[in-house]
This record gives structure tokens, C-alpha cells and sequence, in this order.
């Protein structure tokens, strides 16, 4: 498959790094073609201004505003996101990555009299998350795991209709050990090996 | 009460922009002293850097970068937030405020690797947002603004300070109607807030 690995972090030598190389070479060695955007290496601007905002809901593919991106989505079967969960939810970097990337016309139409969404990013067929949160895992299903359920719902809403999900995630990172840490990326490695 | 109004939206004539304008007015009739924080029109960059991240846990230092909006953060007796759910969050202007200002020794304290809640001096929270979807698809995915607001937030302020969240579902599919309906609520809520 074709895989899109959107990577989020400031800090090139993070924990987060080494998710990413992790689960990229598994993906590769398991014969998937790969492709990193890595969000703050480009500096992406994750702020939707004005004009973005009044084309917003007239958008037609031919003219969106961010087209090498809109490229990335088109290509790709299948789409990892590895980042830090930040105020239980994804980092505002990545969080403007989709508000100003999957606009309607190249990843939804909407009716606007019923409501209905019909989806577009229908060749997405397998949505991988993977995380690390600094607060402990019942705590961050309590507050309802926001950045997780961005993902695995709300974006997965919009792929194929049986598109699977991966999700996961290195719990209480703040008091994470080399063993801990060591045992993650050994089950990203599998997971990801098996995607 | 000093109250600091955090609003996000890039258009100024949106509906969201109008709401805006009703909760400074409403707020400052009643005789509070409004800090409107308006991240658009400040030009906020919600990037955590590099040096911010690497920091992050240095307290004091931290809040260099964004000590401005500490201060005013700090100097707040309560918090009005006023922005539209874009894909089940925070616009990601407003998702950075928290990523960046929402530091250990402003808004919460680490002790022995467990998160303890310091923004006390928030007594009061008030939010103001729409939805493009029904109530019905927010809350098949759990609805994660509402309880981010209701949940998260609240543990962070003053405990037991009240929470108003006054919230336009579907707008996609709203009219003057609704739209009229929910500015009154605002106003309601403001002139008594």
C-alpha cells in the first residue's frame, strides 16, 4: 500500500522520532510504499486565515489552497499519524494541518439542506494512530480522548467504509522508563510490521 | 471581575465575529473589566517551538515567549472562550493557546509525575462555539469539545467555579431563526454573567 506518515513534533532526536522511524521501517520492510510529511520540518502554518476561510465552504479541488498537500491525500491507501497528545488532544500544528487540508471538494461534499457528508477520501482504507500522552489512560478516556477520537472518527468518517483503525499509545509519558519506552516501539515495530 | 474573552475566528463578519461583538458588549454593560484577547487580530502563532518544548518543564523560564499572555492570563478573574468546532476541536489558533500558555506554574504543577491544577484565580467560565453538524453526530464521537470544556478545563480553574458552555449545533443547516434564538442566549448569559 501507499502510506502517508503525518509526523508531528518539534524536537528532531523526541521520543516521537523514534516511534516514526519505528513504525516506518516496519511498513517498509513489510513491502509498503511510504511517505513522510513531517509537519514542523517544512513549517507547515496551521492557521486558517480569511480568505481560506470564506472560499472554505465554495472550495472546488482545482483550487485548493495548500495543492501538494491535496497531492499527498490523493495518493495515498492508507495514513499514519504519529504525535504527541498535548491538552488531550492533537498539537495546533497538526490540528491546522486538518482544518486546512481536508476541505470540502477533495475530502467531503456536504448537501447543505440535509446535512448529509459524503465522504471522499474513499480510498483510504486504513487509518493508523500513534501516540504518546502524559496522562494516565482511564483519565484520558474520562475526558474522551479528543485528539484520539479527531482521528479515529471524525478523519476515519471520511475514508473507505470499512477503513480500519489502529490506535496507539505510550500512557503517563512524564514518568515513562528506557524499559517502557523500549517496549513501545517493539509493539509499534509489530503492529506496524502487520498493518 | 476582570474577565479575559479569548476568541478565534478569522472573519470578522462571521457569525462567530458577531457573537464576539455581543459578549464584549454584554460583558462591559455589566460593569466587568474585559481583556479581549482576539488571536486572529493578535496575529498568535500556536507552533510550540523546539526551545519551548525542550524547556517546557523549566518553570519560570518557560513562560518567556509567551509571558504576555501569562500576564494576562494571571491578571483574569474569569474566562470567556468564543470560537467555532472545526474537525471535533479547537480551531488550531486556539488549540495552540493552550499548548503554549497553559504551561506547568500557570495552569498546573507536576508533583511526583502526578498533574496538580493551579489556575485558581479563574473563578468563573463561560464558552461560546458552533458546531457545523447536529448534536446527534457530536455526540456519536463523544462530542471531545464539550467535554474538553466541561472536563479538562474545569479541573484546571478554581474548583467548583460554574461553567456556562452555549453551543449552536448544525449550523450548516441553520436559519435567522436559530441563529437569533442562540444570539439571545448569549445575551442572556452575558448580561448576567
Amino acid at each position: 500500500m501507499r502510506i502517508l506518515v503525518v509526523y508531528c513534533h518539534p524536537v528532531p532526536d523526541s521520543f516521537c522520532a523514534a516511534v516514526r522511524d519505528t513504525a516506518i521501517g516496519a511498513l517498509q520492510r513489510a513491502g509498503h510504499e511510504t511517505r513522510l510529511l513531517d509537519l514542523y520540518a517544512i513549517g507547515f502554518d496551521p492557521v486558517m486565515q480569511e480568505a481560506e476561510r470564506r472560499a472554505y465552504n465554495e472550495m472546488c479541488a482545482d483550487q485548493h489552497p495548500l495543492p501538494e498537500h491535496a497531492e499527498h491525500l490523493a495518493w495515498a491507501q492508507a495514513l499514519v499519524f504519529v504525535y504527541p497528545t498535548w491538552w488531550y488532544g492533537l498539537p495546533a500544528m497538526l490540528k491546522g494541518w486538518l482544518d486546512r487540508v481536508w476541505t470540502p471538494a477533495i475530502t467531503f461534499d456536504i448537501n447543505m439542506e440535509s446535512g448529509v457528508i459524503k465522504p471522499l477520501m474513499t480510498h483510504v482504507k486504513k487509518v493508523g494512530v500513534i501516540t504518546t500522552c502524559g496522562a494516565p489512560m482511564w483519565w484520558s478516556y474520562m475526558v474522551g480522548h479528543p485528539g484520539m477520537r479527531t482521528l479515529t472518527r471524525g478523519i476515519r468518517a471520511l475514508c473507505a467504509k470499512r477503513c480500519k483503525t489502529i490506535f496507539m499509545a505510550h500512557y503517563l509519558m512524564d514518568t515513562s522508563t528506557a524499559e517502557s519506552r523500549g517496549l513501545f516501539l517493539s509493539k509499534v515495530d509489530a503492529k506496524m510490521a502487520r498493518f | 471581575m476582570r474577565v479575559l474573552v479569548l476568541h478565534a475566528h478569522p472573519v470578522a463578519e462571521s457569525f462567530n465575529g458577531h457573537l464576539h461583538r455581543i459578549i464584549l458588549e454584554s460583558l462591559t454593560k455589566r460593569g466587568h473589566e474585559v481583556d479581549d484577547c482576539d488571536l486572529y487580530a493578535e496575529d498568535f502563532d500556536p507552533r510550540l517551538t523546539r526551545d519551548e518544548r525542550l524547556g517546557y518543564h523549566d518553570i519560570g523560564p518557560n513562560i518567556a515567549p509567551v509571558r504576555d499572555y501569562v500576564d494576562r492570563l494571571r491578571d483574569a478573574d474569569a474566562l470567556v472562550m468564543s470560537y467555532p468546532v472545526w474537525n471535533f476541536g479547537y480551531p488550531a489558533i486556539l488549540k495552540g493557546y493552550f499548548d503554549r500558555v497553559f504551561l506547568p506554574g500557570v495552569s498546573f504543577e507536576m508533583r511526583d509525575g502526578k498533574v496538580w491544577p493551579c489556575l485558581h484565580n479563574i473563578k468563573k467560565v463561560g464558552v461560546v462555539t458552533t458546531y457545523g453538524g447536529s448534536r446527534l453526530r457530536a455526540l456519536l464521537v463523544g462530542d471531545p469539545p464539550r467535554k474538553i470544556v466541561n472536563r479538562v478545563l474545569r479541573v484546571i480553574v478554581k474548583p467548583g467555579a460554574p461553567f456556562s458552555y452555549l453551543a449552536h449545533y448544525d449550523m450548516n443547516r441553520s436559519t435567522d431563526q436559530t441563529r437569533s434564538a442562540f444570539i439571545s442566549t448569549v445575551q442572556k448569559t452575558m448580561n448576567s454573567f
